[in-house]
């Protein structure tokens, strides 16, 4: 059932980056409207979905890398309709919705079930822990699209290459700001995230800190982002260098993301003796 | 003896601004500098023309050669002052068909710096009354600056090039707007008083920039603008300390030497905490050092730019500067078809024409009429009084349009008969 409702909610991401896709070809006013609705629509299958799973296995499905994806398309979804509602950046969306699409299909990609969690671990605090990391996560990707667009505009403005004047991508100014906006956002969440883990950890394994590969990407991560973010409202960082790091951040927590877990087998892995 | 037109002069293309300003005219003299310029014994009518990027004497000549060495030398006794170049250097003159396609296109905007911008006109037109009431412009000029007004209107509302020159400073607007999100808390520095410089600030107030300084070497000048913008005076030497507080600084000073260098700059984002700063130089020598664009969050862009810019967003508008060159061709041939019929002997010989047809049918209408039955010798008779007649009547007018002293007027009484005689038609 919930694969079903997974497979309706990629279709619905697919048509949501095709008319995203047409509204900046095209900017025409009707896709600008239209496309956060079908992101809309999927974002609420989508849920249903995960919510399907989560009562009948009763615990998030998280236990494996395709199901994590799923899920953390789906916090990105969120994020950003969240974000399109407060301050109307329909572009963002033109990342998102590929992302999104892409992210849920490996959801669905391998068949139905997941791997099987130790009764000790289904506390709430995997669902705590996970929506948090996530979260910051989601964050932290809506960041790393505005300073991409930021460094995109830059560029452009640099090397005076405004040859179509360019419409859909908001001015450097805004776009510095909500890469502030998202930082002062990812940041509390990612430490959050990082908090309950460890308090998790700590109470189920007796340690709060093990050293694990995913442990220490985090907190180089953590690292980054608060020197960023630090940067940001003491010495006035702004601009291209924020972007530039904020990216080189996302990189990092994507790739261990993506690729980490099944170069270095930890609990994040699945593996939880 | 058939007219023509010669200009010479120089422009921002030739000659760099201090070159300019030696010869500028001194409007004050203009009746003056304008009896001088008729004077010229190869000039018949003249008529200048002085603006901040261009200084041209136009002129109706029966002597090409000797009217380009009379107006260089005229001009060159116009300079004030010396400088390193030789003022000669930097001249061009134009003859026949050259000259009025110049003239043209100078009305037309397509020599102006900023191409379509439309104040050229209008300064065309005060030279022209300012010829007019001191009389130096005769027949042909008179033509010559109304044909110039009629191609220029004529450019502007079939062909798309005056919207060119606002896209400068509307390119400027959008510019800005993809830098900052909102322009009613930024605030404008406007360095000098160019015409450019004051579009683009009028074109950003209209976008909703609220504050606005200006700066003038002149504090006078600077009050001035600054009235008009309803913005505050900035004494010249004290604007940089100003500039942190400025987000857009428009240069568009005619000064020689580069006002703001990077390490100014720099040490200004600093003192703003790296909030981002627009720099448009609109200044024909630039303003402000190239090396500013280097900087993080600091953004030049110069005037050809800007022009850059506006060319690849208009689409479509390529085609308009040759539609408009191609209105100007039409225009000159229509002039110099117009000057050609004005030389007299043609004239002449049309006039001779028709007086001799009038004759003729008006004899042989009476022949077989009233006269019916005249003998041979009374026929003859009246061939020659008649002939007579004409004859006497064409004395005085044409060795009036052969008399060389009176050449300037030549073109007018050319003219005068052809209509009065309706020779046109012909």
């Amino acid at each position: 059932m919930d694969v079903a409702l997974l497979k309706v909610t990629a279709l619905l991401y697919l048509l949501g980056t095709g008319t995203f896709i047409i509204y900046v070809a095209l900017l025409r006013d009707f896709f600008s409207r239209v496309s956060p609705l079908i992101l809309l629509a999927g974002f609420l299958l989508h849920t249903a979905a995960l919510g399907l799973h989560f009562f009948q296995a009763g615990y998030p499905a998280v236990t494996e890398l395709r199901e994590a994806l799923s899920v953390y398309s789906w916090v990105m979804v969120g994020v950003y309709l969240f974000v399109q509602l407060k301050y109307r950046l329909t572009i963002l969306g033109c990342f998102v919705a590929p992302l999104a699409f892409l992210m849920s299909l490996a959801g669905i990609a391998f068949g139905a079930g997941g791997g099987e969690l130790p009764p000790g671990l289904k506390t709430y605090w995997l669902p705590l822990h996970v929506t948090l990391a996530f979260l910051g996560n989601a964050v932290f990707a809506l960041a790393f699209a505005v300073s991409l667009m930021y460094l995109v505009q830059e560029y452009r403005l640099k090397s005076k290459r405004m040859t179509a004047l360019y419409k859909p991508l908001p001015s450097l100014e805004r776009l510095d700001r909500l890469n502030y906006i998202f930082l002062v956002w990812g940041f509390p969440l990612m430490t959050l995230g990082i908090l309950t883990g460890s308090l998790w950890a700590g109470a189920y394994w007796g340690n709060y800190w093990s050293w694990e590969p995913r442990q220490i990407s985090s907190a180089i991560t953590w690292l980054l982002y608060g020197s960023l973010l630090q940067g940001r409202i003491t010495a006035g960082w702004r601009g291209r260098k924020v972007a530039f790091l904020t990216i080189v951040g996302f990189v990092v927590v994507l790739g261990y993301f993506l690729w980490g877990d099944s170069v270095f087998p930890s609990r994040h892995a699945g593996r939880f003796e | 003896m058939n007219k023509e037109i010669v200009i010479v002069g120089l422009n921002h293309r030739t000659a760099p601004v201090e070159v300019r300003e030696r010869v500028a005219f001194d409007n004050s003299l203009l009746g003056e500098t304008l009896q001088c310029l008729r004077a010229l014994p190869s000039v018949q009518e003249g008529a200048v023309l002085s603006t901040c990027n261009r200084v041209e004497v136009v002129a109706a000549t029966s002597d090409r050669e000797a009217a380009f060495e009379e107006i260089k030398k005229f001009l060159l006794e116009q300079e004030s002052g010396s400088g390193e170049s030789n003022l000669e250097d930097h001249l061009y003159a134009y003859a026949g068909d050259q000259a009025v396609r110049h003239l043209f296109r100078v009305a037309a905007s397509l020599d102006s710096m900023v191409v379509g911008e439309p104040q050229i006109l209008g300064q065309l037109k005060d030279y022209y009354v300012a010829a007019q009431e001191v009389g130096s412009v005769g027949t042909v000029l008179h033509r010559l600056f109304h044909r110039s007004f009629s191609v220029a209107k004529r450019v502007r509302t079939e062909t798309g090039i005056a919207s060119r020159a606002v896209s400068v400073s509307s390119v400027a607007v959008e510019l800005a707007k993809r830098i900052f999100d909102r322009l009613e808390d930024k605030t404008v520095m406007l360095i000098g008083a160019g015409k450019i410089g004051n579009l683009v600030a009028r074109h950003l107030q209209r976008s909703g920039v609220s504050s606005l300084m200006v700066t003038n070497r002149t504090f006078e000048r600077a009050v001035e603008v600054a009235a008009q913008f309803r913005g505050n005076p900035i004494r010249f030497e004290e604007f940089p300390r100003y500039l942190k507080l400025a987000d857009l600084v428009v240069g568009c000073a005619g000064a020689p030497e580069t006002l703001l260098r990077p390490e100014t700059v720099e040490e200004t984002l600093r003192e703003r905490k790296q909030k981002a700063m627009f720099f448009i130089d609109l200044g024909d020598r630039r303003n402000f050092d190239p090396l500013i664009n280097e900087i993080d969050n600091v953004y030049l862009y110069d005037i050809d730019d800007l022009q850059a810019v506006a060319r690849e967003n208009l689409h479509g508008r390529t085609g308009e500067v040759r539609k408009a060159e191609e209105i100007v061709d039409e225009e000159v041939a229509g002039f110099l078809r117009w000057l050609d019929s004005l030389d007299q002997v043609p004239t002449i010989v049309a006039l001779r024409q028709r007086l001799e047809e009038i004759r003729q049918s008006e004899i042989e209408k009476s022949l077989r009429t009233s006269l019916k039955g005249l003998s041979e010798k009374e026929r003859q008779a009246i061939e020659d009084m008649t002939a007579a007649m004409i004859s006497k009547i064409l004395h005085a007018p044409i060795s009036r349009l052969k008399r060389p002293l009176e050449e300037r007027e030549e073109a007018l009484y050319v003219e005068a008969l052809k209509r009065l005689f309706g020779l046109e038609e012909k």
